[in-house]
């Protein structure tokens, strides 16, 4: 029964992926699970394939090797319409906000909605601009991405990875560039959300502070073996990992006490 | 002990040249570094040959240490010779001692890494590639997105479809529109260089109101349907290719994904649609354009009345498949134009050097398919006697 348990409570699981663009290899045998209502955050060097695996959890890079399981189930043996399925279950923030830039932050957040359900027109808007003052954006309905400073776009592009209510939220640096007041109140919002919605949360980090305040879980990619080296919480990592690397990573460089 | 000394500039010091010296007994050498190492100059390539030189003339050395004169001014340039120099030992198994150089250096060293082993397998990566079988792939991916397309547009025709209408007619507009003014410009210019062109032959038959045929006919026919799809490559192929390449840029086209929308439905469908729509009715405009070029210098230069010339171009066109044809070739036009700019945008690596390729390559393509199949399609015009 608790291995039954088990593969419940395991919202997403790579089991041995390998990554490649063309013949460039990026990642080999990376393994390891999300489990429900978990923050992982995945962490390594620039350059170590971080949002490569992002990508491949979102189904947007196909692995030339091992499975990637969304609860249970084996994501690119699927058909189509089971894999909408499944990454209607997702959210997704791009390094840049990634926001379409012809349209304005509403439409931007009402599109998925309009996609997706069957909701009133009057109904999205309202749903959208309430993802927009989730994160502190009320009263930029009518603006235009072009017209945002790029702290701005990232929140916006997390209120559009929110439009439909995701269960699991991939966020590809969501500090980076912010300055640290707004990056700590992501920090909050990030664990607000998991506390009260139960939402899951896969984020790529490089910031530190952030590691420890919203991780209950980490993995470390190296870039030189092209693998994941070590995974644990943060804490284990950083008093008793094997690798002097990541505990040189979580420490910042300095000695671990 | 036998004192080894040798330099490499007149005199230490006197000089603000960079120079070398070596003294030491037969085992252990001491290597000075002196004068003034500067980015601004190029005696390095002397001080490389001495160095080579005085390599050859002493290999039985075991080690070498390092130092630096008092004076001595140093730079970049200082740091890259001297991990050059140590690279040579190493790879010849000789003993380095640093100890003597002065900190900053030492750590300057330690940070560029810059040692022989690590630049080796630079090319090894690097792969020979056949450009006739790159074009295979191209065109058998380009096959499939043309399949994809087609696969959104009977979405579309069965109401299942993502696209968004407003998309579909701020394309028409941009390609349509906002198109007539040059469309008109070259289509006058064009129908007015052939009045002139033909005047001066039919002129030597005295057959000169045959200009009115001629321009009208080389207008429906050929003329209007290549130059608009000319413009129209340059003009709206480009541009879409360069919105879709920043987007890919920007991983707008993951994010859609992400959400489950198909970039083909919802980018470029409108795209595409709007040019099959439009190259026509620009290539409509643009025949009737060409041939009031063609009744300018006929009625201004030629002294026809304007009845007279109207009434020739009339009988010259006494079949609609004469316009129907040049029609049917821009509709086909405006679909490749339309594909490859998207395709080639979609396509677009993920820098902005890619891009510019990007945006050239849709051009280029777009251009070369629009002549070829123009020429194919008067081929089969003329084995089916349709001309």
């Amino acid at each position: 029964m608790s291995e039954e348990l088990e593969k419940v409570s395991k919202v997403l699981e790579l089991k041995e992926v390998g990554l490649s663009y063309g013949d460039h290899k990026v990642l080999e045998k990376v393994s390891f699970a999300v489990r429900e209502g978990d923050c992982v955050v995945v962490i390594g060097g620039s350059g170590c394939g971080k949002s490569t695996v992002l990508k491949a959890m979102t189904g947007l890079l196909e692995p030339n090797g091992g499975k990637v399981m969304v609860r249970g189930r084996d994501y690119w043996a699927s058909d189509s319409v089971e894999r909408s399925l499944i990454t209607k279950e997702f959210g997704v923030l791009f390094q840049g906000g990634a926001l379409w830039s012809s349209m304005s932050l509403m439409e931007n957040v009402s599109l998925p909605l309009k996609t997706h359900t069957a909701l009133g027109d009057e109904e999205i808007a309202q749903i959208a601009s309430y993802k927009l003052s989730l994160v502190g954006l009320r009263g930029f309905e009518n603006f235009y991405p072009s017209e945002l400073s790029g702290g701005m776009k990232k929140r916006a592009g997390l209120a559009r990875a929110m439009a439909l209510d995701p269960k699991v939220l991939f966020l590809d640096e969501p500090s980076a560039g912010l300055d640290p007041l707004t990056s700590r109140r992501l920090d909050d919002l990030i664990n607000e959300l998991k506390e009260s919605l139960g939402i899951t949360f896969v984020v790529i980090t490089h910031e530190l502070a952030s590691i420890f305040e919203i991780a209950d879980y980490a993995v470390f990619l190296d870039a030189e073996t092209k693998t994941l080296i070590d995974q644990g919480t943060p804490l284990q990592l950083l008093h008793s990992s094997a690798h002097d690397q990541v505990r040189a990573f979580l420490s910042r460089g300095n000695e671990t006490p | 002990m036998t004192n080894l000394h040798h330099t490499s500039s007149p005199k230490n010091g006197e000089s603000k040249k960079p120079c070398i010296a070596f003294s030491g007994d037969g085992d252990a050498v001491v290597c000075r570094f002196g004068g003034k190492w500067s980015l601004n100059d190029d005696f390095r390539d002397e001080l490389q040959q001495d160095w080579k030189s005085y390599l050859k003339r002493n290999s039985s050395f075991n080690e070498m240490s390092f130092e630096l004169e008092e004076s001595v001014q140093w730079d970049s340039t200082l740091v890259v010779f001297l991990s050059k120099m140590i690279g040579t030992l190493d790879a010849s198994g000789k003993k380095i001692v640093l100890n003597d150089l002065p900190e900053g250096l030492r750590s300057l060293l330690n940070m560029s890494g810059l040692s022989p082993t690590l630049s080796k397998n630079q090319y090894a990566n690097r792969k020979l590639y056949f450009p006739d079988l790159k074009f295979l792939f191209f065109a058998s991916r380009f096959v499939s997105f043309w399949g994809e397309w087609v696969l959104a547009f009977s979405r579309l025709v069965c109401g299942k479809s993502k696209m968004r209408w407003y998309d579909f007619a701020e394309a028409a507009r941009s390609s349509g529109a906002s198109a007539l003014p040059i469309v008109t410009l070259i289509s006058f210019l064009t129908g007015l260089t052939m009045a002139f062109v033909g005047s001066v032959q039919l002129e030597k038959f005295n057959a000169k109101i045959y200009v009115a045929d001629l321009v009208s006919l080389a207008m429906v026919r050929e003329m209007g349907a290549l130059m608009v799809a000319i413009i129209m490559a340059g003009r709206t192929g480009a541009a879409f290719a360069a919105e879709i390449g920043n987007m890919k840029l920007n991983e707008e086209i993951d994010s859609l994904r992400t959400f489950g929308i198909s970039p083909i439905d919802f980018l470029v469908l409108p795209r595409t649609l709007a040019l099959f729509l439009m190259t026509p009715l620009l290539t409509l405009y643009a025949d009737v354009v060409g041939m009031l070029g063609g009744l300018a210098v006929g009625t201004q230069v030629m002294d026809f009345s304007v009845l007279h010339y109207f009434e020739q171009t009339q009988s010259a066109l006494s079949s609609m498949w004469e316009i129907f044809s040049g029609l049917l070739k821009s509709l086909l036009f405006g679909l490749i134009i339309g594909l490859v700019g998207c395709y080639k945008g979609l396509n677009a690596g993920s820098n902005s050097a890619s891009l510019g390729k990007a945006v050239t390559s849709a051009v280029v393509l777009s251009i070369t398919l629009i002549v070829v199949c123009d020429a194919m399609f008067e081929i089969i015009f003329s084995y089916l006697d349709l001309r």
